[in-house]
């Protein structure tokens, strides 16, 4: 098994995603965090009367601070699902999978070992975002006299969780590059799915109240909320800047994406243990 | 460097059948590979030859029957390359990834150290562009990278699917030399398939042609020959007949002044001319045409193609 890990990790470390990945992770982070944190620290926004005020003053200097490292979420997200489908979409696409099968002929064991390799790729593809994202957002915050870490117990918390959040959408990934074995197709539904139509849909039905409690389950919503990004705020503030004020649990939100990744794995584990390759 | 069986290793395949929705791609074909022996597995396009290997392979699942190697399914063998070595299709790289990168993502599965990885690049003779990215490779480079992963685990068989395609003349000569050094110097088992006999003739001892999915011919090179003839040509060949037949050979006219003799010895028949004091103008070992042979198998009206679609059986 630690033979078939490795092999996984040599996949992932000789192409040109061993670095350009972990780069777009931190450029992007770092972008992110920045934008997020210009536009707390220095942008007025509506408060809970409606009155427009400087989003600094709403927030104690920890969440400003979380929110801002925070700001890369949905990107850093998506670019885990990416480098997930890539993990099985690229073996179909480049027909290695047949020698991947004809050296481990028990594919359950193959999908096991890309699910631990895959993690491991996706926590240092996360600690490339972390990084990016302490440096765009370290600079605004520098601006702004706002300290770094405020509470480092609690950002180091947010982090930790962010990087789980991470794994999490990575094998989401993995599952639909075996549910779609056509990679462009699989990456092309991935991002659209990720990025339009489930945050769209899950902010849509936040204005319906019988739905209202299933979009905390969507895979944005519980992201978000499994790094607390909007503890210690103001419910109507946070609706405010368009974020469902009723969120799950950090626990809660971490087992529900859980959920989403174990079922969306055990999908790829079925269909590669039945599937011929031609 | 493995303790994997040398001996004895063979394929047997029992009834393997596959359907494709309403196509048999492979229709209850049963035949043995024998250990230390070149097979040809023969077959035009879209006969069923990949789908088979596949199956050999437990890459596709066959609808019915079993295809077992040195006794086991594939699935079931431990470490599998270090028992059986193939090279299925010169596509399977990605494109971005080294040459030397893809054998060692192949090697860390059964712990194969970087240095056996670099003593297969050498030995297939591509040790300086398999540092650059396969997505840059010929076809002929493509065919060498993929026989040293199949060499990998140093395997006893080793199954190699249309080892020569895309090779240039130079590049067919040494796959022929190659394939004959494992086989004849290292005692392995190889099954080397192919559309075309002419292009294995010289390597195989054994064939198994299909044709359709169909069994059409199981045996060795030398039953596919036939009995050995000898054509020779004289002024008066019923004369010479006269003598041949009392001298115990059995004799056929072939054309106004020439004989079929039945027998490889052509010294034999020359001595017996002597003695009849009959002129010798022409004496050749008549050769079976094996492409003839090879066309009549396939192209038999009981295995015409019903329901042929090349691209869909034999990709």
């Amino acid at each position: 098994m630690t033979g078939l890990v490795r092999s996984e990790l040599r996949k992932a470390l000789t192409t040109k995603m061993a670095w350009g990945m972990p780069l777009a992770q931190f450029v992007l982070a770092a972008v992110f965090a920045a934008i997020t944190g210009g536009f707390l620290l220095f942008v007025d926004i509506p408060g809970a009367d409606g009155t427009p005020i400087p989003a600094r003053e709403l927030f104690e200097d920890g969440v400003l601070a979380r929110m801002t490292y925070t700001g890369g979420l949905q990107v850093g997200y998506l670019l885990a699902l990416v480098l997930g489908i890539l993990a099985m979409g690229s073996e179909y696409r480049h027909k290695t999978l047949t020698a991947t099968f004809l050296a481990e002929p028990r594919r359950g064991r193959v999908v096991a070992a890309k699910v631990v390799g895959l993690s491991v790729v996706v926590v240092l593809n996360g600690l490339a975002h972390l990084a990016g994202a302490v440096v765009g957002g370290g600079i605004m915050l520098l601006l702004a006299d706002v300290p770094l870490f405020p509470d480092a117990g609690d950002l180091a918390g947010v982090m930790l969780r962010l990087l789980l959040v991470l794994v999490l959408w990575g094998l989401m990934g993995l599952g639909l590059g075996v549910l779609l074995p056509n990679q462009v197709v699989a990456l092309f539904v991935g991002v659209a799915f990720a990025f339009l139509i489930e945050p769209l849909l899950s902010f849509g039905i936040t204005f319906v109240d019988a739905l209202a409690d299933a979009a905390r389950f969507f895979p944005s919503q519980a992201s978000t909320a499994a790094l607390s990004v909007f503890e210690g705020v103001d419910p109507a503030t946070a609706q405010n800047m368009g974020f469902n004020p009723d969120q799950l649990d950090w626990w809660a939100a971490a087992l529900t994406l859980l959920v989403y990744a174990a079922v969306m794995t055990a999908v790829g584990w079925v269909l590669t243990r039945r599937r011929d390759v031609a | 460097m493995t303790d994997a069986p040398r001996e004895g290793t063979g394929i047997s395949a029992r009834g393997l059948t596959k359907t494709f929705g309403p196509l048999r791609a492979v229709d209850n074909l049963t035949f043995e590979v024998r250990p230390g022996r070149v097979t040809g597995f023969l077959g035009p396009n879209g006969a069923g030859k990949t789908t088979t290997l596949r199956m050999l392979l437990g890459l596709i699942r066959p609808t019915s029957g079993e295809a077992l190697i040195g006794g086991r399914r594939y699935a079931d063998i431990d470490r599998p390359m270090q028992v059986v070595g193939s090279a299925l299709e010169a596509t399977g790289f990605h494109p971005g990834r080294s040459g030397r990168d893809h054998l060692r993502v192949l090697a860390a599965t059964h712990g194969i150290p970087d240095s056996r990885v670099d003593e297969l690049l050498e030995l297939v003779g591509i040790p300086a562009a398999a540092r650059k990215r396969a997505g840059a490779y010929s076809m002929g480079m493509r065919q060498r990278l993929g026989l040293a992963a199949g060499l990998l685990g140093d395997p006893q068989v080793l199954l190699l699917d249309e080892p020569a395609n895309g090779l240039d003349p130079e590049g067919i000569r040494w796959m022929r030399g190659f394939l004959r050094h494992l086989a004849q110097d290292e005692g392995r088992t190889v099954v080397v398939s192919s559309h075309l006999l002419s292009e294995v003739e010289q390597t195989v001892d054994d064939v198994v042609i299909i044709a359709n999915g169909h069994l059409v011919r199981e045996g060795t090179m030398d039953e596919l020959h036939g009995d050995p003839a000898v054509l020779v040509r004289t002024r008066d060949a019923s004369a010479l007949a006269d003598a041949l037949v009392r001298s115990g050979l059995a004799v056929q006219p072939e054309g106004p002044a020439a004989l079929r003799v039945q027998t490889g010895d052509l010294a034999r028949v020359g001595d017996v001319a002597l003695a009849a004091g009959q002129p010798v103008y022409e004496l050749r070992a008549l050769r079976t045409d094996l492409e003839r042979l090879f066309l009549d198998l396939t192209e038999a009206p009981e295995h015409s193609n019903r329901n042929r679609l090349p691209e869909e059986i034999d990709r």
